[in-house]
């Protein structure tokens, strides 16, 4: 039978074993290492300089919190991931049995199981999720600690609006001045003035809505009859998108609006001027 | 010695089967249609009138009538109102529903022949899929523009549920339905499954289920995503009634699915096949069916609950009433995570099984896999909540999520070890089984990577909600799991049709299916680092270049499909007569005729060793004998384990 004969053919370079078997393997293992670090390589590179990229700039730390979680995640996932694609490709480009396809080729070497590569396997994953767990909590952590003297923005949302409001409170800006906003302000842009922590508690008129101003990196939902409370400290002047990231219903896409964080100064001179006014006037004016 | 004459030849009197002879899909749409036009008359003459639920209850009661109806037609509850009656079986009436002497009418009925069964899912997932697919060719046609007109937003989002729902209950039954019945009960070596008629019963209470669904598009459409949180979906139309019927029935199909998976493995089992003899697929199917049982339930209770609230004014899930949009979130999501793994696991060990035939080894480290399995499915049950992480709700449990969540990564690493060790030093026969194996690898490596980035509460405060999150999970559960699904189906092939695959076709498919799937999903991560919303029906113009590529790879993706489909069909019809044993496997299966007779086996099986004796010593090599070393008639209870 012509399967017969394959297997003759096939095994010739088997039937040299067992003196040469282990530079066979040997010959297998650096081959797969050589591929390994080949996609190790480019796995970490592209960590470290395509995710951040990816992302958009990020205008509070918890932003860039993300950003560099997911350049540490991949860097810390690519040499496994690695060895798994390098493991595959080599066993791809080193198919042995091309002359036929219409018979199965030779059995392979039956390896039932190896306790060290399994055990070895195990240890590194387990010391990887605990990296990973210690770092979630380490950032997640570090985020949670509420300044005392945060900036209250309520928000609301509706379907399919987003509306903020300025409580009358006294705000801290920075160098010890203060600002003090005796009446309410109701915007439908978030408008919020540079490095002042905000803290910001959440409701929803109707439906849940999915409270997502984008490029600080926070996300928390807007429930009805319940209020969450989510921390940021925009550090950066310019404007982004506040989205919705809850399907809400039927203009879900159009539950969106502008964020502006801009100085001191011209949130000042916008609470002064009763806070009617589009702050993008402003922003001009203050730059000026 | 069993006489040669095959049972599916028996010559039957022409009353046997009594009132199934008058019984098929066609007697199942008359009476169920029937039974929902009277349901409906009537309660359009008392409940309608109703000025707050009286549609809604409308529609659930016409709903119920449809799924009672059908079913009463085909001859699910046959054999329970005999018995009631005092007339039980007889041995005829037995072969009759076996589907002996019916010819090909017999996919058409309520038929207990496992094989039968297996092939009607398998049918049911190429429709469901075909449907599914359908609906994801619109979300994308609809998404190649920034502002396309193509789907009003109402319809957008009626297409994104049902896209959602009909694809998450096809991917629940592409294994567990196909070839849980058709090849696990000859895996291991039984007659049928332990439960014949719940079989069929598991089957035609799933078709059932689906009208509903698609009848959501004609009454005004589920807005509320698969998700349907309240009490945004407390807000729908009636079409949130339908959603709920179809879920409900389902709910009951898999389950008497996931019991007799069970049941049969415990005590179906042919003589030597003990527990550390079994095929990976068989302890996937038991693994994967038994985290059913415990996940499918609360997704029963929640559309129950649901179903009150719209109907009848309760308030579970409404917060202006006292209820609670988290404890939606939360019944759903105890169902929803686990439900992932009771899609993946199923198809993971078809792979095991595809890796092992084609890399002619035997599958590596046999028990850490059965243990990962083990250890995947009892973390499922301890995540759900990290898919709530911006929910606000609870946000000190955000650790101990994010633990249990990355523990899971542990276990899944280990499958993936397996899989590199059964390929490792393999001799690589790379048929088209094999191509969709490889491809499983890299799609679930992706998939696993992007993961843990989710699994990080800080990372996804930025990428919850956003398309990162559609293209993590369209890698894991159409890359991963579905192609695995796919690698099962390309190797059984041979042995539920008894035709070889035609893999010069099936070659095309699988580049187009390969590469249409990075380019869509590769963007989609894409839009989502960017920061795109998912579930919009337009979005801003900056996502221009990514969605216009995404739909391209989806249009690509979807024609491999549809290549895949024409191979498969073409294949069924024409194709090369199967050998019985095409690949040179091992276990049970390829070890007894094609088409594989009534009750499975002519001669009985011994198991003597596991089936993965590749490259092994001689002793080692023989999964089981037939005949004369084995004791005939130990196959129903008698068993050694």
């Amino acid at each position: 039978m012509s399967s017969n004969q394959l297997h003759n053919d096939d095994s010739i370079l088997e039937d040299l074993a067992p003196e040469v078997d282990r530079d066979l393997h040997s010959k297998h293992v650096r081959g797969t290492a050589l591929l390994w670090l080949i996609m190790t390589v480019g796995g970490v590179l592209c960590g470290i300089y395509l995710t951040p990229r990816l992302m958009p700039h990020m205008f509070a730390k918890e932003g860039r919190d993300a950003v560099l979680t997911v350049q540490v995640f991949t860097v810390v996932a690519a040499p496994v991931a690695a060895l798994v694609c390098a493991v595959a490709l080599y066993s791809l480009l080193h198919t042995r049995h091309r002359a036929s396809l219409e018979h199965p080729p030779k059995d392979g070497k039956p390896l039932r199981g190896n306790a060290l590569a399994s055990g070895a396997w195990l240890i590194v994953s387990t010391l990887l999720v605990v990296f990973l767990l210690f770092w979630g909590l380490t950032e997640w952590s570090a985020q949670q600690v509420v300044h005392a003297d945060s900036l209250t923005v309520n928000v609301v949302g509706n379907q399919w609006v987003w509306d903020f409001e300025i409580p009358a409170q006294k705000v801290r800006l920075e160098g010890d001045k203060s600002l003090i906003i005796t009446k309410a302000i109701s915007m439908s842009q978030l408008n919020l003035p540079i490095d002042v922590p905000v803290t910001f508690n959440v409701t929803s008129k109707d439906v849940t809505h999915g409270f997502w101003p984008v490029n600080l990196g926070i996300q928390v939902d807007a429930n009805p009859r319940a209020t969450t409370t989510v921390h940021a400290t925009p550090d950066r002047l310019g404007k982004f998108v506040v989205r919705c990231s809850q399907l809400c219903g039927l203009n879900h896409a159009y539950m969106y609006t502008e964020a502006n964080i801009v100085s001191d100064s011209t949130f000042e001179a916008w609470v002064a001027g009763g806070a009617t006014k589009p702050i993008g006037s402003l922003i001009a004016k203050g730059a000026a | 010695m069993m006489s040669t004459a095959l049972l599916e030849d028996t010559v039957l009197s022409p009353t046997a089967g009594r009132l199934y002879r008058r019984q098929n899909a066609l007697t199942g749409l008359l009476f169920g249609v029937g039974l929902a036009v009277l349901g409906w008359f009537i309660a359009l003459n008392t409940v309608q009138s109703n000025e707050n639920f009286g549609s809604d209850m409308t529609v659930a009661v016409t709903m119920t009538c449809w799924v009672i109806g059908f079913n009463i037609g085909i001859g699910t509850f046959n054999a329970v109102f005999a018995w009631v009656l005092g007339h039980d079986q007889s041995r005829e009436d037995e072969l009759y529903g076996a589907g002996v002497s019916q010819g090909r009418s017999r996919y058409f009925k309520y038929c207990t022949d496992h094989k039968v069964v297996g092939t009607q899912y398998l049918i049911l997932v190429f429709v469901l899929f075909f449907v599914g697919g359908t609906l994801a060719m619109m979300i994308r046609t609809q998404l190649l523009t920034p502002n396309s007109s193509f789907l009003s937003p109402q319809t957008y989002n009626a297409v994104v549920s049902i896209h959602g729902m009909c694809m998450i209950i096809a991917t629940i039954i592409m294994v567990s339905g196909p070839f849980a019945n058709f090849i696990m009960p000859i895996m291991i070596g039984a007659k049928d499954m332990a439960f014949p008629r719940l079989n069929a019963m598991s089957f035609w209470v799933v078709v059932s289920a689906v009208p509903p669904l698609l009848a959501t598009f004609f009454v005004g459409g589920v807005n509320a995503g698969w998700t349907t949180y309240a009490p945004l979906s407390v807000q729908d139309g009636p079409a949130m009634i339908c959603f709920a019927i179809t879920i409900i029935t389902f709910v009951v199909s898999v389950t008497v699915a996931g019991i007799n998976t069970l049941i049969t493995v415990l005590t179906m089992r042919a003589k030597g096949m003990t527990f550390s003899r079994m095929p990976i697929f068989v302890w996937a199917s038991v693994i994967g069916g038994g985290l059913g049982l415990y996940a499918m339930p609360a997704f029963l209770l929640a559309m129950t609950l649901m179903v009150a609230d719209k109907a009848t004014g309760t308030s579970f899930f409404v917060a202006d009433q006292g209820g609670s949009g988290w404890l939606w979130e939360n019944v759903f999501w105890i169902m929803g995570h686990p439900e992932v793994y009771v899609i993946l696991i199923p198809p993971v060990g078809a792979l095991m099984e595809v890796l092992s035939t084609f890399s002619r080894k035997p599958v590596f480290a046999y028990k850490m896999i059965i243990g990962a399995m083990t250890g995947v499915a009892g973390l499922s049950i301890m995540v759900w909540a990290h898919h709530m992480f911006t929910t606000g709700w609870a946000p000190d449990l955000a650790g101990p999520f994010m633990l249990t969540t990355e523990l899971i990564s542990i276990p899944t690493g280990i499958i993936f070890l397996a899989a590199i060790g059964t390929l490792w030093r393999g001799s690589n026969w790379v048929r088209l089984p094999m191509y969709f194996g490889f491809l499983f690898i890299w799609n679930f490596i992706v998939g696993g990577v992007t993961g843990i980035y989710l699994s990080d509460v800080p990372a996804d405060n930025y990428f919850h909600g956003n398309m990162f999150v559609t293209a993590h999970f369209h890698y894991t559960l159409l890359g991963g799991a579905m192609i695995a699904a796919t690698a099962g189906l390309c190797y059984w092939f041979p042995k539920v049709t008894g035709r070889m695959l035609d893999e010069r076709v099936g070659r095309w498919a699988f580049w187009l299916i390969a590469i249409g799937f990075q380019v869509t999903y590769m963007a989609q991560f894409y839009e989502g680092f960017k920061g795109m919303p998912r579930r919009v029906a337009n979005y801003d113009p900056v996502f221009r270049p990514e969605n216009l590529v995404s739909s391209i790879g989806a249009y690509v993706l979807m024609a491999g499909w549809v290549v895949l489909l024409y191979a498969l069909v073409s294949s069924w019809r024409n194709g090369a007569i199967a050998p019985a044993n095409p690949w040179s496997a091992k276990s049970l299966e390829w070890h007894t005729e094609t088409p594989v007779p009534l009750e499975n086996f002519l001669q009985d099986p011994l198991v003597i060793n596991d089936p993965y004796g590749y490259g092994g010593v001689a002793s080692e090599q023989i999964h089981a004998v037939f005949g004369a070393h084995a004791h005939h008639g130990a196959n129903n209870g008698d068993h050694t384990s």
